[in-house]
């Protein structure tokens, strides 16, 4: 019996932005658009996703006047991100 | 960028693709390494002609280096304090670089006052060139370099080779001497030391650096994500 996968992380652009943010410490909102191409309104909303269910920290701050929006996974999002692997590779194995 | 139904195999394929590309994005473009290189490769080599012409004093190069990087290191340090980059991303390797490169550079005037205060240049140089091959060896492992460990390892061989010079150059006691060719043989000796430390920088930094910066420009070129 196979466990289903996390549908939080079980979409195309949240499951690039955690993969991203699992490979650095943290990384500004424009560095996540420009790897993933996404457009700035759907990357907000999949953020605010990933957000709510825990899995990111969102830091807003300015630096030199300019808004800086930096994004950081979270120990849940870790836990999250591992399982989801796991459970991708059995299905892979099946 | 549309939502759609993912297969497992895509999964993992967004998973790979962006673990590759985070990866791209710790990769370094070596001009540190090309700029610190070429500086230090030339000053052994201006001192080692220095020396055979007698142009100016022996240390006129390297003084004049650490003036420039006594300038250089106020300017970083003005710049630091009154100037806020926004950093786009902030990696786990860049992090340990950061503190490495305090530690590196206090380790360097450590021995660059050594060498000031009793010990004999040619060992203290062999000193510098092991502090190289250590620096280069951890920032190879951390990025997975394998010409920066080769070149830390054949530093430290070079090192190791040069706190023999002395033995090899003029061998012998040098107490019969009078006092004009004890002078030369010194001279003649550090000249050796400058080619070694020219050396090791051409095989801890240069090649390196190059090769790190044609990698990164080959990298850059095709590091455009066209779907996720």
């Amino acid at each position: 019996m196979f466990k289903d996968l996390d549908p939080i992380l079980h979409s195309q652009l949240r499951l690039a932005v955690m993969s991203l943010l699992m490979s650095v410490k943290e990384a500004e909102f424009t560095f996540l658009r420009e790897k993933t191409n996404a457009t700035a309104g759907n990357l907000s909303v999949q953020i605010q996703k990933l957000k709510d269910a825990g899995y990111i920290d969102v830091l807003k701050q300015f630096k030199d006047n300019y808004p800086q929006t930096m994004c950081k996974v979270t120990p849940t999002g870790i836990k999250a991100f591992d399982q989801y692997v796991k459970n991708l590779q059995a299905y892979l194995t099946k | 960028m549309e939502e759609k139904d993912l297969t497992e195999k895509e999964s993992l394929q967004i998973i790979q693709q962006m673990i590759e590309t985070a990866k791209h994005e710790q990769k370094d473009d070596g001009k540190g390494w090309i700029a610190w290189g070429w500086t230090l490769f030339a000053i052994s080599i201006l001192t080692y002609f220095n020396i055979q012409f007698g142009w100016f004093d022996v240390a006129f190069f390297w003084n004049a280096f650490g003036v420039l990087c006594g300038v250089y290191f106020l300017f970083f340090l003005l710049k630091i304090l009154f100037t806020t980059k926004a950093q786009r991303v902030r990696t786990y390797t860049k992090d340990i670089f950061d503190r490495l490169n305090v530690g590196f550079f206090i380790f360097l005037i450590l021995i660059i006052v050594s060498i000031n205060v009793g010990v004999p240049p040619n060992k203290g140089f062999m000193l510098l060139i092991g502090l190289y091959g250590f620096f280069v060896l951890i920032y190879g492992t951390a990025l997975d370099f394998r010409p920066s460990i080769i070149g830390a390892y054949v530093s430290w061989a070079i090192a190791f080779a040069g706190l023999f010079i002395d033995q090899f150059i003029h061998p012998g006691p040098l107490n019969n001497l009078p006092e004009d060719a004890v002078r030369a043989v010194g001279l003649e000796r550090f000249q050796w030391v400058m080619l070694f430390h020219a050396l090791a920088v051409l095989c801890g930094y240069i090649i390196p650096g190059h090769i790190a910066y044609k990698e990164f420009k080959k990298i850059k070129k095709g590091d455009i994500v066209s779907s996720v």
